[in-house]
């Protein structure tokens, strides 16, 4: 485990080109349970921007680890997922953690595992802090060409 | 101690050196170094209805496949080429056989129909097939190939209308235990550890896990049955993850 320099997420490459509709925000407690949300929200527009079937499952592992990398045993909050469609390729997310009220803020070390998991399954990835939050983000692109 | 600890300029080294002489006795000490990335990553695919040993299994293999096939000269790390081909590895196990036996009958059914569709498909495209392509094939919504996408992963609560769901912290996925991998150098443990094995489970744990064989073919190889094989291999996986716990 080793500290992790804070990256923000570039900006899009298509910022013009965001619509409302491009974007999705999704809000669960820290509960396994609901993980599933995030998974299918990530699947859902993974699907419409046209990624393949092999594409779609690494994003949602990427989707689960990108949420697992922001909590640990005793967490109790919510997470904040931040779905945005970018261009005719990509997809990027950004999740928080939202602590619950009175439950400080834990520093978190970054787990060599997860930064290893995302490395192989998404083209960017990085953590930084978002009003005193922990945030984490990645960016997915379609390796397929579409005619 | 961390992985990055390891001297990774060695270890490049001597990837070098395995991809000039394809020595044997280095490819087992390349396969051993790596065999906790093969844990680690087993691990976050466990609690998916398959038994965490074989996930091991489809992990450690995947390690020695990873070996053999690495080219250091692409300027890749192992560890990041390993993790994707375990990964890669496990996501096919658990489409094969890691069934999401929570999942609503008609979810399972589909997912049983679009296993073979994928099949199909990827053949006739040449591709992996996108989930419109996979709809229409099935004649099935978008929605429901995706839900049963997601249930053919064996996601613990695989489906949003499981049952039986449990109050449990998304924490919990990845504590003690995890952490109790994470802290190793596999190195310095597992060798050892198997070291302190018997000659025959040493050999069993070869046969599997550096040459590949199924547990069937060792059991014709050293005249047991395959069943015996099993719980000897259950037993030294047994022996190492308790070395994995006294080095907490």
């Amino acid at each position: 485990m080793t500290e992790m320099p804070a990256t923000e997420m570039p900006a899009t490459r298509f910022p013009k080109e965001i619509a409302p509709w491009d974007v999705i925000e999704l809000t669960i407690p820290v509960r396994t349970d609901l993980v599933v949300l995030a998974r299918l929200t990530a699947a859902t527009l993974a699907s419409r921007v046209g990624f393949d079937v092999e594409e779609i499952e690494d994003l949602r592992l990427a989707v689960e680890e990108l949420c697992l990398s922001l909590v640990r045993n005793g967490d109790d909050g919510r997470l904040r997922l931040r779905y945005t469609r970018e261009g005719d390729d990509g997809i990027a997310i950004a999740c928080t953690f939202e602590a619950a009220p009175g439950r400080g803020l834990r520093e978190l070390p970054v787990d060599d595992l997860s930064i290893r998991i995302l490395d192989a399954l998404v083209d960017e990835h990085g953590r930084s802090s978002e009003g005193g939050h922990k945030r984490a983000w990645l960016r997915k692109r379609r390796s397929r060409t579409v005619a | 101690m961390p992985n990055d600890i390891r001297p990774a300029e060695a270890t490049r080294e001597k990837f070098a050196e395995f991809a000039v002489t394809r020595d044997a006795v280095l490819r087992d000490e390349l396969v051993t170094a790596h065999l906790g990335l093969a844990h680690q990553l087993a691990r976050r695919f466990a609690n998916r209805g398959e038994p965490y040993d074989d996930l091991v299994q489809v992990a450690s293999m995947a390690i020695v496949k990873s070996v053999d096939r690495f080219d250091p000269g692409r300027g890749v790390e192992f560890s990041t080429f390993a993790t994707r081909t375990v990964i890669g590895e496990l996501k096919r196990h658990l489409r094969d056989k890691g069934w999401a036996v929570r999942a609503p009958r008609r979810i399972q059914e589909l997912y049983l129909e679009l296993g073979h569709t994928i099949s199909t498909l990827s053949q006739d495209l040449g591709r992996s097939p996108t989930v419109a392509e996979l709809a229409k094939a099935a004649g099935a919504p978008e929605e429901a190939v995706l839900e049963a996408l997601e249930a053919g992963q064996g996601y613990r609560t695989s489906s949003i209308d499981v049952p039986d769901r449990q109050e449990e912290t998304l924490a919990s996925r990845i504590g003690g235990e995890d952490a109790r991998y994470a802290g190793v150098d596999d190195r310095s443990v597992l060798a050892p550890a198997v070291a302190k094995l018997g000659p025959r489970e040493q050999a069993i744990l070869r046969l599997r896990f550096v040459d590949g064989l199924t547990q069937s073919d060792i059991a014709a190889r050293i005249g047991v049955s395959q069943m015996h094989v099993s719980r000897l291999l259950a037993a030294s996986l047994e022996r190492l993850r308790e070395a994995f716990a006294e080095e907490e």
